[in-house]
């Protein structure tokens, strides 16, 4: 069963290479980025100067800490942008596919059930695009510190205070597993939706996918004058039950950040336990498993071959 | 003798139509059964409840199973080919090769290896690199390292040049065919494979037209050459079926013994080709 599994998220792999290749491509493009931002940057060599010197003498280690975080977070969003357009392609494409050029035929002639199948796929969009995702993340970061700290050290800053002791990777890096975990997990609704367009549809998927969430929602509106649909989608955004809330009595007080740097943290803001007693969260998981099963369903009696 | 294919009363329909209807037969343990019939007469559909891809109605025992709900089980021990398209285009030989060692109980990678090494397929080569007859020689190279009871084919030389379906054939009887297995084979191209096959089924609107060994058929069939008053005469006898040859009369007869038939003009026993035309063209009389 799991040998099977890792057998067939391999063939994911295999087949659709735009999953490690895009992550790779978004890397290269932000690492450019950095590499131009500080060519221009050496342009205005007297603010730069003063920026090192105000960094190395006069900020604090909470300082530091947060400006490099900032740096960190600013480079891990759009991976997960990227990802998740990502994992929308490649669910629709997953049980599409197979099914336009007839190979599934084949794939349904060797001892493999039609649920293992629309598993693995779902564990590819689940945990193999983030795992993945995560990995060129650690390297972009590890790249763009590089990066960052000889710039410093030409400029004359001690890179090894300024950049390599002061950034709190180790945290982010915890925070950023955590998360690209948690997300598909709370976004599992529309990954079940995706794999089910994907083995029903006959035509063009993407459509079919995005059409029924604008319908559906406005026919709503219209014959009922409610709007339950768009809530149920817009609450997918707006409520990402993954961080701690803000207690602006502790987060601006400036003291506590001076005194221990450490609160300084990603790590520190993320709340698995509201996560896990979410009951948006478990509504969701629900709809996912409807759909996956769904789409298992029509593998499986659907014959239009 | 055991059977391996049961089927009882199977139908299948599609709406209205009826693709599959009423069908009843054994295929035994060894054998190489054709199936032909024209297009659209239920071949497809009834080699894809025979493979548990499409549900049916009546009993269908395969292997002792029941291939819609234990499709699992069933593949573990049949492989077939549908059509050489349908090998996924965008997998590496090699890949391949790792893919049916992982999930498949029954395959045997070094068997696959040893076939392929006698063809031109390079392992690292894309399934849409090769040609369809190279396609088709690593699909059948796959097949054959598989230990399997039964295997399907259904059209398995479709579009390929004459060269490569001899090949296919005379590989698939050295490399697979060891009396142990046993074959389920369609084909439009009858006449190639009328040698090696053991037994033959037709089917037409979805029924049964005839389902016989081939070593009884000319005990069953004959065909006549005649004309002018041994015609008539021959007529008499209820040929299934008639036709103009260069002038002549060729009449098939069904259970009618060469022996009744001496005298009456010059008799053989018919082809499959020709048995089929007769079966099917005499059902729609």
């Amino acid at each position: 069963m799991i040998a099977n599994q890792l057998a067939l998220v391999r063939r994911e792999l295999w087949e659709h290479r735009s999953l490690y290749v895009t992550p790779a491509v978004v890397a290269l493009v932000m690492i450019l980025a950095i590499l131009t931002a500080f060519v221009f940057a050496s342009g205005y060599q007297e603010i730069v100067d003063i920026g090192i010197v105000g960094a190395q003498n006069l900020a604090g280690d909470a300082e530091r800490r947060a400006a490099l975080m900032a740096l960190l977070i600013g480079n891990t969003m759009p991976f997960l942008f990227a990802g998740a357009i990502l994992t929308t392609f490649y669910c629709l494409d997953s049980l599409y596919a197979e099914r336009k050029s007839k190979s599934i035929l084949f794939w349904r002639s060797l001892p493999i059930t039609d649920a293992e199948t629309v598993v693995s796929k779902f564990l590819t969009a689940a945990i193999a695009i983030p795992l993945i995702a995560f990995a060129v993340i650690v390297i972009a970061h590890l790249v763009i510190l590089l990066i960052t700290s000889i710039f410093v050290g030409i400029e004359g800053g001690s890179s090894m205070f300024l950049v390599w002791k002061s950034a709190p990777i180790f945290d982010v890096w915890a925070a950023i597993l955590i998360i690209t975990l948690l997300l598909p997990v709370w976004f599992s609704p529309f990954i079940g939706w995706f794999l089910f367009v994907s083995a029903w549809t006959k035509r063009s998927p993407l459509l079919m996918a995005f059409l029924p969430l604008v319908l559906l929602p406005t026919l709503e509106y219209w014959v009922l004058r409610t709007h339950l649909i768009f809530d149920a989608i817009k609450t997918r955004f707006d409520h990402l039950p993954i961080f701690k809330g803000i207690d602006p009595e502790l987060f601006f007080n400036e003291e506590r950040f001076i005194a221990e740097a450490d609160a300084v943290s990603l790590l520190g803001f993320i709340d698995i336990g509201k996560f896990l007693t979410s009951p948006q969260m478990w509504a969701g998981v629900i709809v996912a498993g409807l759909f996956i099963t769904a789409a298992i369903y029509v593998r499986r009696y659907r014959d239009d071959t | 003798m055991t059977s391996l294919v049961t089927a009882t009363n199977v139908s299948k329909r599609y709406g209205d139509v009826r693709a599959v209807d009423n069908v009843s037969f054994e295929i035994e343990k060894g054998k190489i059964m054709g199936l032909f019939g024209p297009n659209g007469a239920g071949k497809t559909t009834l080699l894809k409840a025979v493979l548990g891809l499409t549900d049916c109605e009546g009993q269908l025992s395969v292997l002792g199973l029941d291939p819609f709900k234990q499709r699992k089980e069933l593949m573990q021990n049949i492989c077939f080919i549908a059509d050489v398209a349908v090998l996924p285009r965008w997998i590496k030989v090699s890949q391949l090769l790792d893919f049916m060692e992982a999930t498949h109980p029954n395959f045997t990678r070094s068997r696959s290896e040893e076939l392929l090494s006698r063809t031109k397929v390079r392992k690292n080569a894309k399934v849409r690199e090769l040609s369809k007859g190279m396609v088709t020689q690593l699909h059948l190279s796959i097949i054959a390292a598989i230990d399997a009871k039964l295997l399907v084919l259904d059209e398995p030389t479709l579009g390929l040049d004459i060269i490569f379906r001899k090949e296919f054939y005379s590989n698939l009887l050295s490399d697979y065919f060891d009396g142990e297995r046993t074959i389920l084979i369609t084909t439009h191209q009858v006449e190639e494979i009328e040698h090696l096959m053991t037994d033959i089924m037709f089917i037409h609107d979805g029924r049964i037209l005839l389902d016989s060994s081939m070593d009884t058929l000319p005990d069953t069939y004959t065909e006549l050459m005649t004309s002018g008053e041994n015609a008539d005469k021959a007529r008499q006898l209820g040929p299934i079926y008639e036709r103009d040859v260069f002038g002549k009369k060729a009449m098939t007869f069904e259970g009618v013994s060469k022996k009744q038939l001496e005298g009456l003009g010059e008799s053989h026993t018919p082809s499959v080709a020709d048995l089929f035309v007769a079966k099917v063209k005499g059902a729609a009389a």
